[in-house]
């Protein structure tokens, strides 16, 4: 089976296979245990093993489990991710979920599913309808299936583009003092985030924004925020998340987004747009002829234009005192390679580049690392033409054209209208009151994140000759 | 003259080591090998004898697995198995670092130059081919990352005469590269080895590839053009010939004779027979070097401008310098 995940994660050795010569080397962590002393494990017939202690007392012995957060903490072979992926994180879990609600008296969890909006624009494509129009009748959709409330992710996204923006001027404040400052790169892509943290660690992380991206802001949202207002408590809340990308199911199970004293994941499960689509199918529905329903969201309309766009307008203002009606992109080596610059009286205020694709941020890294990068802020994606364009979007029909259905995506998404987010007072009132009701260290939790070198593994079993 | 293949020199190029690979410079002045002790030699004629001129080291941590010369001579690139490519510029007699292609993410297993001397392509065992744009700088920027084999990408060679790429690969397939919409695509698989591809070459009109494998065969692909789709079919396999892999062809692009290098340590020419029908080419052993190392014969490459000239290298660590003979 072909790889799911973006070029660049596989690029990291991500979908190296386990050859029969090889096996897992990740270390399982063990439990020790006082008392134990002399005993025997004897194997039962359904495949468990059990431990027979000298007094004749049995015990069944835990199976050592590979978790996908496991894998991803490794830098030996990950293979096993993608089979780990399906079993954890998949259409077929949130069904089971849902299933369980009916079924069972106790246990119940309140499903929530926060739609991404390149999700929407690819099964607006798909099904010949607006993006807003895809938005509606999918929450009729979810809904139906026993979903209790659908949300959009621009709305997080929104605080995401509040925060960098903030992020962005303090950093650019302090590039006198910090040579590791500038360039902020952006951090919403989770499959660059990977490939940056195992072949590039120290020398590129810091360099990397904090600032959430939009599914796990929403992840905090959902789970700090929103289980306030309904009274709830984080574990009774299951949360999915509908993305371009399956890089993003990833993004979701680290354990910088596990709560640990909830024991619960901010984000418990991500399903992508193409998964959508398969659910759809499975049950024989078309969004073409399904009722419209309003999304429950404290929706505020946001939901196109990047990070570059939103944190350049606002540092000119901020930093510089210029209005920046329009931007002008330069477009470098490629079409996924643009400049913009802030220029006045010949002198350049800001340099801002967005780098989508694995072969624009290589370019991009080794700049850096020579010492000749311009930049002050780089928006970086690991797919090509960006997120509309994941690997997890709607895949194109028979005789389709990718190229034209990756337009008409574009389009949809774009006719979408947008709000800068400054201006957005609902959500800007939500996220100042938030902010200064949880107090300035709680915010950061909240807002922010954090990233790791993973060590590159020098030991002899994962030699390759 | 009597037809068959001569020894001119033997040289102990990387003692105690492995010669992996070796190039003729284009003016075929020059000789590079690159080896497992880390170094790049460079051999240049004295009289009648070819002698060490310069040896380039401290350039990489491991292994050097292949060298390409820029197609004006004045720059090598070497393919290292310490992840980087090492782009060296000649200055009068000297050679010095220039730049460090950095981004595979382990072993690079081979480096070329395309004719028009601004593209470089690499491969490594990281599956990937990558596409380098050289600016009049001397800075080098990747132009694409194509992920089109599934396994060990070993060798990588350009069309003589268009940016047209092709590679060969542990995944038994060879791929061929066009530039589409300012990105690169694999235009066209080539199946039909049942092992490894170790390398392949391009004839001088670039018409046809040959390849060879752990399959002990060679192949003819030829092109057949097409609307959109690139199309090459396999038009002659040369089986029966080599008793172990062979691991390199070369064919001179001067006389059209190919030479092989294999892994029964010998050297073989083979000749094309006048046919009619290009589609069903034949070709003959024209000669062959049994005992030609004592170890695996690893490159083979003919003098780009002396007809007959060729040169070997091997796992003893040593260089043979070959003068092949036609029949009369």
């Amino acid at each position: 089976m072909a790889s799911q995940f973006s070029g660049v994660l596989q690029l990291t050795d991500l979908d190296d296979f386990i050859t029969p010569s090889q096996e897992c080397v990740k270390p399982v962590k063990v439990e020790k245990k006082q008392g134990g002393s002399v005993a025997k494990i004897q194997i039962e017939d359904d495949g468990s093993y059990v431990q027979i202690n000298q007094d004749g007392g049995k015990k069944k012995l835990e199976k050592a489990k590979i978790t996908l957060n496991d894998c991803l903490a490794c830098s030996g072979c990950i293979t096993s991710a993608e089979s780990v992926l399906i079993t954890q994180q998949s259409h077929e879990e949130l069904l089971k979920v849902l299933q369980n609600n009916k079924t069972s008296g106790t246990e119940k969890k309140v499903v929530v599913v926060s739609v991404s909006p390149q999700s929407r624009a690819s099964l607006a494509a798909h099904y010949d309808l607006s993006s807003t129009e895809a938005g509606r009748r999918l929450t009729s959709f979810f809904k139906g299936l026993g979903v209790h409330h659908v949300f959009d992710t621009s709305f997080s996204r929104t605080f995401s583009l509040l925060e960098s923006q903030r992020e962005f001027v303090e950093r650019f404040q302090r590039k006198e003092q910090d040579n590791k400052s500038l360039p902020m790169m952006t951090s919403a892509c989770p499959g660059w985030i990977c490939y940056a943290e195992k072949t590039h660690g120290e020398f590129i992380l810091p360099y990397i924004s904090t600032t959430r991206s939009p599914q796990q802001m929403m992840g905090s949202l959902v789970k700090g925020y929103f289980v306030e207002q309904q009274g709830l408590s984080p574990q009774q809340i299951y949360h999915v998340a509908v993305m371009p990308c399956f890089d993003k199911k990833l993004e979701a199970s680290r354990s910088d987004f596990y709560m640990n004293k909830e024991e619960t994941r901010e984000v418990d499960c991500v399903i992508t747009s193409g998964e959508v689509q398969k659910m759809l199918e499975e049950k024989n529905v078309s969004l073409s002829n399904m009722e419209p329903a309003p999304l429950d969201t404290i929706h505020a309309g946001s939901g196109s234009g990047g990070y570059l766009h939103h944190v350049f307008t606002y540092a000119a203002r901020h930093l510089f005192g210029e209005e920046v009606k329009e931007l002008t992109y330069k477009i470098l080596r490629n079409k996924d390679f643009q400049e913009v610059t802030l220029e006045k009286d010949g002198v350049v205020l800001l340099c801002f580049a967005s780098t989508y694709g694995f072969r624009n941020i290589q370019n991009l890294v080794q700049k850096l690392k020579r010492g000749k990068s311009p930049y002050h802020f780089v928006e970086v994606m690991a797919c090509p033409s960006g997120c509309l364009n994941g690997g997890g979007q709607v895949k194109p029909s028979p005789g389709q054209n990718p190229k034209e259905l990756l337009r008409k995506v574009e389009e949809l998404y774009k006719a979408e209208r947008s709000l800068l987010p400054e201006d957005d007072s609902r959500v800007a009132e939500l996220y100042q009151s938030w902010l200064h009701s949880v107090g300035e260290e709680r915010a950061r939790e909240l807002l922010h994140t954090g990233y790791h070198t993973v060590e590159k593994m020098t030991n002899g079993l994962v030699m390759k000759w | 003259m009597k037809e068959g293949l001569f020894l001119v020199q033997k040289l102990s190029a990387h003692p105690d080591s492995r010669c992996w690979f070796v190039a003729w410079s284009p003016s075929g002045t020059l000789l590079a090998s690159c080896g497992g002790d880390k170094a790049i030699r460079i051999w240049g004629r004295e009289g009648d004898s070819w002698v060490c001129k310069n040896v380039l080291q401290d350039g990489h941590q491991r292994t050097v697995r292949k060298l390409a010369w820029s197609p004006c001579g004045n720059y090598l690139a070497s393919a290292s198995f310490d992840a980087t490519t090492c782009i060296w510029k000649k200055k009068n007699d000297d050679f010095e670092s220039l730049t460090v292609l950095e981004g595979h993410e382990n072993e690079v297993k081979c480096v070329a130059w395309a004719p028009s001397g601004n593209l470089l392509a690499t491969c490594s065992r990281d599956k990937s081919v990558w596409v380098w744009e050289v600016d009049e700088e001397d800075e080098y920027e990747c132009v694409t990352v194509v992920n089109s084999h599934t396994q060990d990408v070993k060798h990588v060679v350009w069309h003589p005469s268009q940016e047209l790429l092709a590679s060969a690969s542990y995944d038994n397939n060879i791929c061929i590269y066009k530039e589409e919409d300012d990105d690169w695509e694999c235009r066209a698989t080539l199946k039909g080895h049942t092992s490894t591809v170790w390398s392949l070459c391009f004839d001088a009109a670039g018409q046809r590839i040959a390849s060879c494998s752990d399959d002990r065969t060679v192949k003819i692909w030829k092109e057949y053009p097409g609307e959109r789709e690139l199309s090459w079919k396999c038009v002659c396999t040369l089986s029966g010939y080599h008793g172990r892999t062979v691991y390199d062809i070369d064919w001179c692009c001067l006389t059209g004779y190919l030479a092989t290098a294999c892994g029964d340590d010998t050297v073989r020419v083979f000749k094309e027979e006048q046919t009619t029908d290009p589609d069903q080419p034949v070709f003959s052993l024209a000669a062959k070097a049994t005992k030609a190392h004592s170890q695996d014969v690893n490159c083979i490459s003919w003098n780009p401008k002396e007809a007959g000239l060729l040169a070997s290298c091997s796992d003893d660590g040593e260089i043979a310098i070959w003068s092949f003979h036609e029949g009369n």
